[in-house]
């Protein structure tokens, strides 16, 4: 069986673009959440956001960005097909191409698999410009149809599989796309795939991750109309295991990594920056929108993914939680936290970054990099008052120095949908 | 690794349950219409294959939309066939994977919150983004249906979701891996998807993959006048077991590959996926696309593993294209096939296009007891299941 590693890495969050960004800014104990400037959200219920420092939409910064990876014609292409201004696309396809480089991959993708995640957000206001200009009736598809014009075709196609052939077209990728979509467990889901294909022999490399933005009006619209955001329109209001904790704050970004077999990697000269070890995945079979309050299988998917890892609870040096901030969900996870693992150093990014939604198991993951990197804890934005319901050992605002083999991230999903991955030191 | 398939069940065009549905495909019915649920005189693909039926009354309809009730019915319905034959698992071992297909805007079901906005989008919130309903979010969850079934079920094992046009294939592959790796003993495979739905129907006809034709002027996958596939729509499930924990209808092996290309994979992907399937099989049931390029490629990539004289159908030309629902109704069809002793015919072939494989016309009695399936969507992916009967006379069903 082969041992699956991480040798590339790229982040885009509302910390920065870029891992070195990403990294300083955690070990610094900066935190990115704050009013949402691309557009105007002021009307909205909710007006802060962990929003990725790009502000333009018609994707200038993307074309500066992909610079050197795709044609003038290509990008011409693209931006008429309207993925350049889908800011979650961009950001997959900046995050895949700083892993990409970060490996030391080439121009020879073609036995490279991806699997990834993106948010499953499908349309803009913006698209609905054409529709609305049709004169008299209800808007309509049929618009399309009967317009004679030519068609909108990204208006229509799955943003996932856009974002994928961009990724095929720009490394040249020659393997399969699984596209995983179980809410925020995806992106953790897709690793752990890819981690799975590595052991199995079913694939030597895999491009994985997730990348998502739903910082756009209709995004938080629908998840303001759902009450899941904290009411606060505050830098803070998103405080993970915080006795004043009252709803999440929305996030954007990506991370992509590039996961392949020991093996394949040191004979090409790679230098690994952490190990895959194990990971589990089970179901809450409880309710849409609440997780289970005993935090029974959030715990289950811990142990198993210890089981496969063929470690023990004390083997764990540090575990990025899923903390969301929520009233029910912090209380629920630190219970099973506690239950598997004891009195281990915990911390939530979600204070700094925001919830990432589809993206937040991979940029967790990213963060999981961090210890291996810099002997470094992340800290948890925000958490300054003690909850005796979140009874754990909670890193605060700061960082905690610590060197560490061995760390655990925890991932749970609408639905009631868990996974955790464990990550190992290279040496 | 090949596991048993204990219970099956679907809804389909052709009917809701297998019998049924298996009955009317051997008699060579087509369920291709140009009555769809939605008018279409304006488009360019104007026919398609809808399932006729309804949802039964839920109390998940609130959160879930009509293509999620079926795949909640069929899941049902499949692990009731396992039950009844011996299979009996719940909680932690039991894992539930599912397919979903529609990753798409679904814009008829945002007008009512944005019929009201402008292009500049001023004012999004009080133009109606205020009066979205509070589950309008989870209704679109992609994995929305996993969830609720998990719930319905106390299914509390591994288990994902996957999207896109081979994700039925993607979930049946992740549960035969759990399945292996021992996480947990029983599989629930649901997958749904479907392609009758306004931008789809626009999309499909515009990138030259449905047809365009006149339902009287359609022409089958492989026939001369071939002219892009009937877009279709179907849920369906299967129960998995480990081989040898007994009841088994049929084993099943499943492989997915894909090439990267934005439109339907080469010719060498294909023959890649089928070659991690295929056994010695002298079955092979087509990737149905009707593009005749791509139909006489597939034909002879499949020569070269199976033999020009195998035996080709294409039960899409009776379904319509399935999307993400595909492989599993290819699976339940071509087992049901089999253990009957009858290969359905590609229904509507008229003139065959010249090229390796023997297309059939019609029905036929055969005694293979396995069959090869593809399926093909972009971007770039292929799929391949290699379907084995264990157990004819289940299958065969009600006299």
């Amino acid at each position: 069986m082969s041992r699956a590693v991480i040798t590339g890495c790229g982040i885009v969050s509302a910390l920065g673009l870029g891992t070195r960004a990403f990294w300083n800014a955690l070990s610094e104990g900066r935190a990115a959440v704050g009013p949402i400037r691309h557009f105007d959200a002021s009307k909205l219920p909710t007006r802060v956001a962990g929003e990725v420092p790009v502000l333009e939409t018609n994707g200038t910064w993307l074309r500066e960005a992909l610079g050197g990876h795709l044609s003038e014609v290509a990008i011409e292409a693209w931006e008429q097909s309207g993925a350049l201004r889908d800011r979650k696309i961009g950001f997959g396809w900046v995050a895949a191409l700083e892993a990409w480089r970060q490996a030391g991959c080439g121009d020879d993708g073609q036995d490279t698999w991806l699997s990834m995640a993106l948010g499953l957000e499908q349309a803009f206001l913006e698209d609905f410009g054409p529709l609305l200009r049709k004169e008299g009736g209800r808007p309509s598809i049929d618009w399309a149809a009967e317009s004679g014009a030519p068609l909108p075709r990204v208006r229509f196609r799955s943003r996932i599989d856009l974002c994928a052939e961009g990724l095929t077209s720009m490394l040249r990728l020659g393997g399969p796309v699984i596209p995983h979509v179980s809410a925020c467990a995806a992106g953790t889901l897709a690793v752990a795939h890819a981690a799975s294909l590595i052991e199995r022999g079913a694939a030597t490399r895999v491009l994985c991750g997730a990348s998502d933005s739903m910082v756009n009006p209709l995004g938080l619209g629908g998840m303001s109309r759902l009450g899941a955001p904290s009411p606060r329109a505050e830098p803070d209001a998103c405080r993970p295991f915080d006795r004043r904790r009252d709803g999440l704050v929305i996030g954007e970004g990506a991370a992509m990594f590039v996961v392949e077999s020991e093996e394949r990697a040191l004979a090409r000269g790679a230098l690994p920056l952490a190990r895959i070890l194990g990971w589990g995945s089970t179901q809450d079979a409880y309710r849409a929108t609440a997780p289970l309050p005993d935090g029974a299988m959030a715990k289950r998917a811990m142990q198993q993914a210890l089981k496969r890892a063929g470690l023990s609870a004390r083997d764990i040096g540090y575990v990025n939680a899923h903390g969301t901030g929520t009233p029910l969900n912090d209380p629920a996870e630190a219970r099973a936290i506690r239950e598997v693992l004891g009195h281990v150093p915990v911390s939530s990014i979600k204070g700094a970054v925001g919830h990432l939604m589809a993206a937040s198991g991979a940029v967790e993951l990213a963060a999981c990099l961090l210890p291996f990197q810099r002997d470094c804890l992340p800290g948890t934005a925000h958490h300054r008052e003690r909850d005796p319901e979140c009874d754990i050992d909670v890193i605060g605002e700061r960082p905690r120095e610590a060197h560490v083999d061995t760390v655990l991230s925890n991932s749970f999903g609408f639905g009631g949908q868990n996974a955790t991955i464990i990550l190992g030191r290279w040496s | 690794m090949s596991v048993d398939v204990v219970g099956q069940a679907w809804r389909t065009p052709l009917g809701d349950t297998v019998d049924t549905a298996v009955g009317r495909l051997l008699a060579g019915e087509r369920a291709a219409t140009d009555q769809l649920r939605f008018e279409t005189r304006t488009y360019a693909c104007r026919i398609g294959a809808p399932i006729l039926s309804s949802p039964q009354r839920s109390k998940h309809s609130r959160f879930l939309r009509r293509m999620g009730l079926f795949g909640l019915e069929a899941a049902h319905e499949a692990l009731q066939q396992a039950r009844t034959r011996g299979c009996e698992v719940s909680g932690e071992r039991l894992g539930i994977f599912c397919g979903y297909g529609g990753l798409r805007a679904h814009w008829d079901d945002m007008m009512e919150a944005l019929s009201g906005q402008q292009p500049e989008q001023s004012g999004t919130w009080e133009r109606g983004l205020k009066r979205i309903h509070p589950y309008w979010m989870l209704k679109h969850l992609s994995n929305n249906a996993h969830a609720l079934l998990a719930a319905d079920l106390s299914a509390r094992g591994d288990g994902a979701t996957y999207g896109g046009a081979t994700a039925g294939s993607q979930a049946l592959g992740a549960a035969i891996r759990a399945l292996d790796a021992g996480s947990i003993d029983v599989a629930l495979v649901f997958a749904y998807d479907s392609l009758l739905e306004p931008e789809t129907l626009v999309d499909l006809a515009a990138r030259g993959a449905a047809t365009t034709a006149e339902l009287a002027r359609l022409a089958a996958p492989y026939d001369v006048q071939a002219g892009g596939f009937v877009p279709g729509e179907a849920a369906a499930a299967l129960v998995l077991q480990r081989p040898g924990s007994g009841g088994a209808l049929m084993s099943i092996t499943a492989a997915d590959g894909g090439d990267g290309r934005p439109s339907e994979p080469g010719s060498e992907t294909l023959a890649a996926v089928a070659a991690r399937v295929a056994r010695a099989d002298t079955v092979v049931d087509g990737a149905g696309r009707a593009v005749p390029g791509l139909d006489t490629e597939e034909r002879t990539v499949l020569a070269g593993s199976l033999g020009e004289g195998a035996r080709l159908t294409a039960v899409q030309a009776a379904f319509g294209q399935l999307g993400a629902a595909t492989t599993l109704v290819q699976a339940i069809a071509l087992g049901n096939c089999l253990g009957r002793g009858v290969l359905p015919g590609i229904t509507g072939l008229r003139e065959p296009a010249e090229g390796p494989l023997i297309p059939l016309r019609e029905s036929q009695p055969t005694d293979a007891r396995s069959a090869l399936a593809l399926s093909t969507g972009a971007p770039g992916l292929a799929a391949a299941v290699r379907i084995e009967i264990t157990d004819a006379p289940a299958l065969r069903g009600a006299p």
